[in-house]
């Protein structure tokens, strides 16, 4: 699986969390920082760690990498620091 | 995922195993959600094996917002509600912050064949000091309400750009302008000693030492039954995120 097909993911659950009006002036690439750029609350930060656990399942290990971080930790990470752990956790792909 | 109950749905998250002792968390008020447990206690406390269960109180976060029904009485009737549509009939632990330990505390007064046990962290419940912190926060956020209504910083701040934080402002004004919350809160939110003293089960409350609720913690002591207290010295108000790891400490603790 390639870069892009993981973070084409995350951004668009982020856009279903903020409302695709939220990015329509401006392109999300993995330096985009969650707070700092996106603005996002820590409350939508929940709503999206969800729904990556719907997608991946619990082998990413969300609680974990999170539960390492505080909040102002995981509000200051990178769109791509959070698809660098989802795509070195998961299973190898066999399509 | 969304729960619907009492006709309203809520924003529900639970981690931690599904066989494990129960633990139910109540946030605090108008600028609080589930996301303060979530990114503290919640995942070491699942990580020992608890299920925990989070939610988001009406009006709040990403729960539905209704114009009624902000009284603690109702949060407790919302929470066990939330309970049912889970199907977790055993008696549940609930640990309320701030606010939300009154909701705790409603709750085993309401259920106590429901509630195994209720972990109270800075929250004035009664007495005296439940009534000076009903009146200061009426204030604090009867002001907070005409500010956001008159200075409409909602508008202010998404001209500058700033999303979340006119987000928030947005939110906290449909909660204060929009619904009942404040007149809620004046209306008998407290217990009283004498529902203190039919609290059956076993309280932990965690206080800071330079809290202005400290009171609040001899007052507990006094007049619940089984109740231990913890205070944290050095710290206010803010016991959950600053001093995450030793509440983590005292409440595993206390679980055992």
């Amino acid at each position: 699986m390639s870069d892009i097909d993981v973070l084409d993911v995350v951004v668009r659950m982020i856009e279903e969390v903020v409302g695709a009006d939220v990015l329509l002036d401006m392109t999300v690439t993995p330096d985009t920082t969650f707070s700092d750029d996106l603005g996002l609350e820590s409350i939508e930060f929940v709503a999206l760690a969800d729904k990556l656990r719907e997608r991946y399942g619990d082998r990413v290990d969300l609680v974990a990498f999170l539960g390492d971080m505080d909040i102002d930790e995981i509000m200051a990470m990178t769109v791509g620091q959070l698809v660098d752990h989802i795509e070195s956790h998961q299973p190898a792909v066999s399509s | 995922m969304d729960i619907h109950a009492r006709g309203l749905r809520f924003h529900v998250q639970q981690l931690g195993p599904e066989d494990g002792p129960v633990l139910v968390f109540a946030h605090g008020l108008v600028m609080d959600n589930l996301s303060s447990f979530y990114y503290t206690l919640a995942a070491p406390l699942a990580k020992q094996g608890v299920r925990t269960v989070l939610f988001d109180l009406r009006g709040h976060g990403l729960s539905a917002r209704p114009p009624t029904g902000y009284s603690p009485q109702d949060s407790a009737l919302d929470l066990l509600a939330i309970l049912d549509e889970l199907d977790i009939q055993q008696p549940v632990y609930v640990l309320g912050n701030s606010y939300g330990g009154i909701v705790a505390m409603h709750t085993a007064l309401k259920a106590a064949h429901r509630v195994a046990g209720v972990v109270v962290v800075e929250a004035a419940c009664s007495g005296a000091p439940g009534e000076l912190w009903v009146e200061d926060i009426v204030n604090t956020l009867s002001v907070a309400a005409l500010g956001l209504e008159f200075d409409r910083t909602q508008d202010q701040l998404k001209a500058l750009g700033q999303r979340k934080v006119a987000k928030l402002a947005g939110n906290a004004n449909a909660l204060l302008n929009g619904t009942s919350l404040i007149d809620d809160l004046v209306g008998g939110s407290l217990l009283s000693e004498a529902d203190l003293k039919q609290i059956a089960c076993p309280v932990l409350g965690v206080f800071g030492g330079e809290s202005e609720l400290i009171d609040a913690a001899t007052h507990l002591a006094a007049h619940v039954p089984d109740c231990t207290t913890h205070v944290v010295p050095g710290l206010g108000h803010t016991v959950l995120r600053e001093a995450t790891d030793e509440l983590l400490a005292t409440i595993l603790a206390w679980l055992r």
